[in-house]
């Protein structure tokens, strides 16, 4: 009985119009999106971290690998870190082959995202708009172009005046202290719906008997055999994790945090050449629609976009010390705001609701450390700086064939660990200090 | 529900005979000055004010203050007003928000019938399918975005800030923030008292009891004759880090709102409590107002809520709104008594008002109902402090648990008491916020170099010794039996609540993201403790257990005005700008510089210089005068090359690698004198290097003696290049000699120059000519520049700009920090690997540059497209022949009218870097030319004869 009564209960119902009237109708609700589950003692992998890149990770270790052993851990709840507090931006337009080459394969997956999973994650492509303002920045500009369009991504540059049809709202006079000389324009970009990105991969995960556990946090993790102390460091490998819940054993660790990801990289005797800083954003109360593209201003330090509740939400750059806390501060909305105001002069009387901040692990080069450590059986997929939202789904599918098949996808060779060593770093450092 | 004026309060804040006209909604209107926008329409009977976000359901009053969510209005161009709280003028044109055509007939209306389809989040499980459908559907859903409208051609008006630094800020004017600014100001704290209303009293403004009434007049008496600084209409909007607070203040005379940052020795939050509504079916039809709303209504705008009234009361302001309503008339058709049960389970009527109300299993006619069902204590001070209150099922409400000891809370944050009980606690706490004030003033002034010396020791940090406020216990009322709205904002049901915490949203944290309930414009003010509750009855734990969610500044939105402030964002110009502007300049934005580009011809620019003499105005060269006897060690450190035997009068040049080996600025430094250096950057590098070189001795090397002083611009900087240069110069400088063999190449001397001394220059110059590169006392520059271009009338000499240095630079092969290289560009990759002295002991990026010593790295090089007309675009890629595999770029192009042809540097992958190589190179219309590698980096005069001269 209990075995039908799972395979019952992985059949939930699908996500429809006609399901919602049914259901309306009927006075039904909705059977929880994923189960509470009491924690095993053992997993065939276990995934540090109910994010986005987790949760897509543990998505695709059963959906193309058929491994549903698997337990997402994570501290608080689901979408607790960086995949609820960032701007919700995807895009493609990179600066180097192999950023373009992973990222187009991001914005493809997130285009069939929706249907696959059975769940609306609101894609909005509105197109991207990066702005220059200075001769330099132009010239980056269409250096980005010339390398997306030969990864075969839609991007040109584009003049002042192209801009203001594509969003009038913006001031493309000569009257700002730094006029718009033009923009890199990426039409394929656009917002997601953040939160629904997580809860898509939970579910569907679920649904193939993936574990989510929450406020489960690993203290530890537990190896043998490497040259560091209890076991731990190059040559070793893993057996298990220890959390608050308990001890779990597993020959596969797969670390999808952020904020926390060289501690818990530590934790197998694994160093990652990270450091983290707080990154802020805010959000203003809801104006009627006026702002239809996604608009980034390197040389400004901020990024916008009006969400389909009419919200703008705002980020910028990294704030420029290393530091855990998420309390955000008064001269970041103030710096915001005059920039914001530089681009749009006429919203100044737009209310700031609400700013807040999330961790990035930044990197020496500004890319991602991906796929296998010296400590067998123990997989990173960090240091995503401001680019772990965009990469998600990609990440996810990536990271599975990694730890499912013991092998290197091509797409993430030039994100290994091994690349500090060997020094073939990948330049986004190069593209803007602003990278959305 | 019918509101009308009535007959003149005690306690009303209008005056009635200053009459004030408006529009609403095009209409006429009239109210009194002291009104709200609110008070005033309810005045002349409108009852509704917007239309909810979703179901699109006329709303009317709710709390009539600030926070009501019902009361968002737009007023001219300013979107989102809050009608509650924003006082009526003359002339206002005041318009409802998200109602389509009218806000009495709306037909988004309909919506309310698909009510038990559109449940919270009911968007994630639909208009996924056809795809291609999606960007419409997106276009409808947007369409229900609720809010004012943007006029993108607004001004952005007059802002300003203010920073001030008081001893304590007391956040909240009700009877105990005053106390406690009285006190702190007796004690001698300089003191901000920020009242959110218009005027100080708090609960006390809009009670008719005569003691309050008496209480007021006395507490207002002595804020007037102390020192405290009272700021009203104003708000503390965050607090940050050590105490530093954003105040928003609202009532400026100029400014739409102004911010004003202070930081308080200590704070003192005392926001008072906030009415929560309760939860029940049909509690957002118009007529359902809160206690507070109702005695706000009758005795500060002397307004009448209703006819006939059933009064839910669970605590003291639920009597006292009763007693309020019979006064103005109002009948009380019954006082449903939460203490001893009573109980209401709905309303019933139009969708426009109430009819009826269910109370206690029986109908009760009445087209009014008030709630007094309890506080939410708006605690977002403290939780921005790092506390984490705690919630006290007994007094059903949030207290402090643990912030830190500069901030203190009183008033009805921290307990409860009758009034003087209260008046007693703000006191208290205000004499010890001075005091714990006073010893932080005293460890500040003791820590500040130069301070005036401090007075005594510092006075221990005062210990708490407050009579703590009790806790009256409070019925726990969230919810009847029935399901209502808990956001009024997001219209989120408790129904909808319970069915995300069923679904699996069941934290606080994922049920706020999934159904958005305290996302709204009252962010969790009056909604949180209902949404929590609701999610505490779904899982069948309590209020404890699932905790609150996090409140994040600001407390109270702000204007992007108001935090943007003036915009200060000068336009940097040498002091030779006037003569370039009347002289047919077109300038260029180069970082925060406008420069001359050219002056009308580039090409002929270059020819001029190649062939007589040139003028450039490089007064933005950074510029670091460095002095002390460790400078030589100093340059040792941050160049790749060697320094330590830079003799008197010499001038090198060096290139400088960030700790990961990667170029960072280049530029020549020289010796003037015996422990006294002049440092020249690039001049988008002078503020970062100046960085970088505080950034070393400060950090790194602090017991090194050098003295580091930017001048950039305290020189105007003019470079003289062309063979006839030398001419020139002879004609204007004194004091010096200029033959090649007395001042050669890469050398630098002090001199006269038109008059003017104090100059350096030196034999250095971008353009591959015999140049002269002088820095002259800024305030001289114009005269100088003059001075040269008579004297060289004769000679041909011209100006040229940017453009025309930049063509002669890449003439010559020099390269461009940031254009020729990128954020990975290792220093050997630059061509000028040799520069880099690995033999030196230690300098910047030397691990990096040693690891990188022996690898195969892309390489800067000369190209020269084969077709020698095509002038590739400045970031063309290099392409490995038809594939799209890229094995570098071009990095900078132009055409040369020395060479008549193109020329370009640019990066490409080692094996791709000898000379005679063939590259393809894709231009940006698609076509793939060919070009070659040149031998060395300078297309012309490779041997460097002219620029020796």
């Amino acid at each position: 009985m209990a075995g039908l009564a799972s395979r019952l209960r992985r059949r939930p119902p699908k996500y429809s119009a006609a399901a919602l009237a049914w259901k309306g109708l009927r006075g039904e609700g909705w059977p929880r999106v994923w189960r509470d589950c009491d924690l095993q003692r053992s997993y065939d992998a276990v995934v540090i971290g109910g994010g986005v890149h987790g949760l897509a990770t543990a998505y695709y270790l059963a959906r193309n690998h058929g491994m549903t052993n698997v337990a997402v851990l994570d501290k608080a709840y689901l979408g607790s870190g960086g995949s609820g507090r960032n701007t919700a931006i995807v895009r493609s337009n990179y600066l180097t082959p192999e950023g373009v080459a992973f990222y187009d394969r991001s914005v493809h997956l997130y285009e069939r995202m929706a249907v696959e999973l059975n769940i609306n994650v609101m894609f909005s492509q509105r197109g991207h708009l990066t702005l220059a303002h200075s001769d330099a920045s132009l010239r980056t500009m269409h250096w980005r172009a010339e390398v997306n369009k030969l990864g075969g991504v839609n991007s040109s540059v584009i003049g002042p005046d192209e801009v203001k049809q594509e969003c009038p709202s913006l001031d493309t006079s000569d009257h700002p202290r730094y006029p718009i000389q033009g923009a890199l324009y990426h039409p394929p970009g656009g917002v997601v719906r953040h939160d629904a990105v997580v809860w898509g991969y939970a579910r569907a995960a679920d649904h193939m008997g993936v574990e989510m556990h929450q406020k489960t946090e690993v203290t530890d993790i537990i190896c043998e055999g490497g040259d560091g102390p209890d076991g731990k460091g190059a040559g070793g490998r893993v057996t298990g994790v220890r959390t608050n819940r308990g001890d779990i054993s597993t020959p596969i660790v797969i670390n999808c945090t952020a904020g926390w990801a060289s501690l818990i990289s530590t934790m197998a005797g694994v160093r990652l050449p990270i450091t983290t800083h707080p990154l802020q954003a805010a959000v203003t109360e809801p104006v009627k629609m006026f702002l239809p593209t996604v608009v980034v201003s390197g040389s400004l330090h901020v990024y916008v976009s009006q969400t389909d509740r009419g919200e703008l939400v705002f980020g910028a750059s990294v704030d420029p010390y290393a530091n855990y806390s998420v309390r955000g501060s008064l001269e970041f909305t103030e710096g915001l705001a005059g920039h914001v105001l530089e681009l749009m002069p006429g919203i100044s009387r737009m209310r700031v609701l609400r700013q807040w901040s999330g961790l990035c692990d930044m990197t020496p080069d500004y890319s991602p450390v991906m796929g296998f450590t010296p400590v067998d059986g123990f997989l990173v997929d960090v240091g995503w700086g401001t680019y772990g939202f965009k990469a998600a789904p990609v990440s996810g599918e990536q990271m599975a064939e990694a730890a499912a098949t013991g092998r290197t996808p091509k797409l993430i060779e030039a994100f290994a660990l091994s690349r500090f060593d060997d020094g073939e770093l990948v330049g986004e450092k190069g593209a803007a200090s602003v990278g959305h | 529900m019918t509101m009308s004026r009535q007959g003149v309060q005690p306690t009303e804040v209008i005056d009635r005979a200053a009459k004030l006209r408006f529009r609403w909604n095009g209409k006429r209107f009239s109210g009194f000055e002291g009104d709200t926008i609110a008070s005033a329409l309810a005045a002349e009977g409108e009852h509704i004010f917007s239309r909810s976000m979703k179901y699109h359901r006329p709303r009317g009053i709710l709390t009539a203050d600030y926070w009501d969510p019902n009361l968002m209005v737009q007023v001219g161009d300013d979107p989102n007003v809050r009608a509650g709280h924003r006082l009526v003028r003359n002339g206002m044109d005041v318009r409802s928000q998200n109602a389509w055509p009218s806000l009495n007939r709306d037909l988004k209306a309909a919506n309310g019938l698909l009510g038990r389809f559109l449940t919270a989040g009911f968007y994630y499980k639909t208009f996924m399918r056809p795809q291609w459908l999606w960007p419409t559907y997106e276009r409808v859903l947007a369409t229900f975005a609720p809010g004012g409208k943007i006029d993108i051609d607004t001004p952005h008006g007059y802002h300003d800030k203010r920073y001030t630094h008081p001893d304590v800020v007391v956040a909240g004017a009700g009877p105990a923030g005053i106390e406690a600014a009285l006190a702190a100001s007796t004690a001698g704290a300089r003191v901000l008292l920020v009242s959110h209303e218009h005027a100080v009293g708090g609960h006390l403004r809009y009670s008719s009891d005569a003691g309050d009434q008496g209480a007021l007049a006395e507490l207002r008496a002595s804020l007037d004759a102390s020192d405290v600084e009272v700021l009203t209409d104003s708000t503390v909007t965050g607090r940050y880090e050590d105490n530093w607070l954003g105040i928003v203040q609202r009532n400026h005379p100029i400014a739409v709102e102004r911010l004003i940052k202070a930081r308080a020795k200590v704070l003192v939050a005392a926001p008072g409590l906030i009415e929560r509504p309760y939860v029940f079916e049909g509690n957002d039809r118009p007529g359902v107002i809160t206690s507070g709303a109702a005695r706000r209504l009758i005795n500060l705008w002397g307004v009448k809520p209703g006819e006939r009234a059933v009064v839910f009361s669970a605590n003291a302001d639920g009597d006292a709104a009763a007693a309020d309503l019979e006064r103005v008339g109002t009948e009380i058709a019954a006082v449903i008594d939460a203490r001893s049960g009573g109980q209401i389970s709905s309303t019933a009527g139009s969708s426009r008002a109430v009819e009826a109300v269910m109370a206690n299993g029986e109908q009760i006619d009445a087209d009014l109902l008030v709630m007094a069902a309890g506080w939410t204590a708006p605690t977002s001070l403290l939780n921005m402090a790092g506390d984490r209150p705690v919630y006290d099922p007994a007094a059903a409400r949030f207290f402090p648990s643990d912030p830190p000891s500069n901030v203190l809370s009183t008033g009805g944050l921290a307990g409860d008491a009758d009034l003087d009980g209260l008046r007693q606690h703000g006191a208290e706490t205000g004499r010890l916020a001075a005091a714990r004030a006073a010893a932080v003033r005293h460890r500040l002034q003791a820590r500040t170099a130069r301070a005036l010396p401090v007075e005594g020791d510092e006075p221990a940090w005062a210990v708490d010794e407050r009579v703590p406020l009790g806790r009256d216990p409070h019925p726990e009322l969230f919810r009847a039996d029935t399901h209502g709205m808990v956001d009024m904002s997001e219209d989120i049901s408790s129904k909808d609540l319970v069915a995300a915490a069923h679904e699996g949203y069941d934290s606080v944290e994922l049920a706020k993201r999934y159904t958005t309930a305290t996302m709204g414009p009252s962010q969790g003010k009056l909604e949180t403790v209902n949404t929590v509750a609701a999610i505490a009855e779904a899982r069948g734990e309590t209020i404890s257990q699932v905790g609150t969610t996090v409140w994040r500044p600001p407390y109270a939105p702000l204007t992007l005005g108001a935090l943007a402030g003036r915009s200060f964002e000068p336009v940097r110009v040498s002091s030779i700008h006037p003569w370039h502007e009347a002289n047919n300049v077109t300038l260029i934005q180069a970082g925060q510089w406008l420069r001359p580009d050219h002056y009308g011809d580039p090409q002929a620019e270059v020819r001029n210089v190649r062939e007589n003499v040139g003028l450039i105005d490089v007064t933005p060269l950074g510029k670091l005068d460095l002095r002390g006897p460790d400078v030589p060690k100093l340059l040792s450190l941050l160049y790749v090359n060697k320094w330590m035997k830079l003799g008197i009068g010499r001038v090198r040049y060096g290139m400088m690698c960030a700790e990961d080996g990667v170029v960072l600025d280049d530029g020549v430094t020289g010796r003037l004198g015996e422990d006294h250096y002049m440092m020249s950057t690039t001049s988008s590098g002078a503020g970062g290097v100046w960085e970088w070189v505080e950034n070393w001795l400060q950090t790194e090397r602090p017991d090194w003696q050098v003295h580091v002083t930017p001048v950039t611009t305290a020189y105007a900087s003019i470079n003289v290049a062309g063979p006839k240069s030398r001419e020139l110069m002879r004609r204007v400088c004194e004091g010096v000699d200029l033959d090649a063999e007395a001042f050669p190449y890469m050398t630098v001397r002090e001199a006269t120059v038109a008059g003017v001394s104090g100059c350096f220059m030196w034999r250095i110059g971008f353009t591959g000519e015999l140049s002269f590169e002088l820095h002259v006392p800024a305030g001289h520059g114009c005269h100088v520049w003059e001075a040269l271009m008579d004297a060289g009338s004769d000679l041909g000499v011209g100006p040229f700009g940017l453009e025309g240095q930049r063509i002669m630079r890449l003439e010559k092969g020099h390269f461009i920090v940031g254009q020729d290289t990128d954020g990975l560009t290792l220093g050997p990759s630059t061509g000028m690997g040799s520069l880099i002295k690995l033999d030196k002991d230690d300098f910047a990026g030397k691990p990096e540059l040693a690891w990188a010593a022996d690898r195969p790295l892309p390489l800067v090089v000369a190209i020269q497209p084969d077709d020698p007309d095509v002038v590739p675009e400045e970031a063309a890629q290099i392409l490995r022949g038809d594939t799209n595999e890229i094995l570098g770029r071009i990095t900078s192009s132009r055409f040369s009218p020395t060479l008549n042809r193109s020329i370009c540097l640019g990066q490409v992958e080692p094996h791709l870097a000898a000379g005679g190589t063939k590259l393809t190179v894709l231009l940006e219309s698609g076509e793939r030319i060919s070009a070659t590698v040149i031998d060395h980096h300078a297309h012309f005069d490779p041997a460097g004869e002219r620029l020796r001269g």
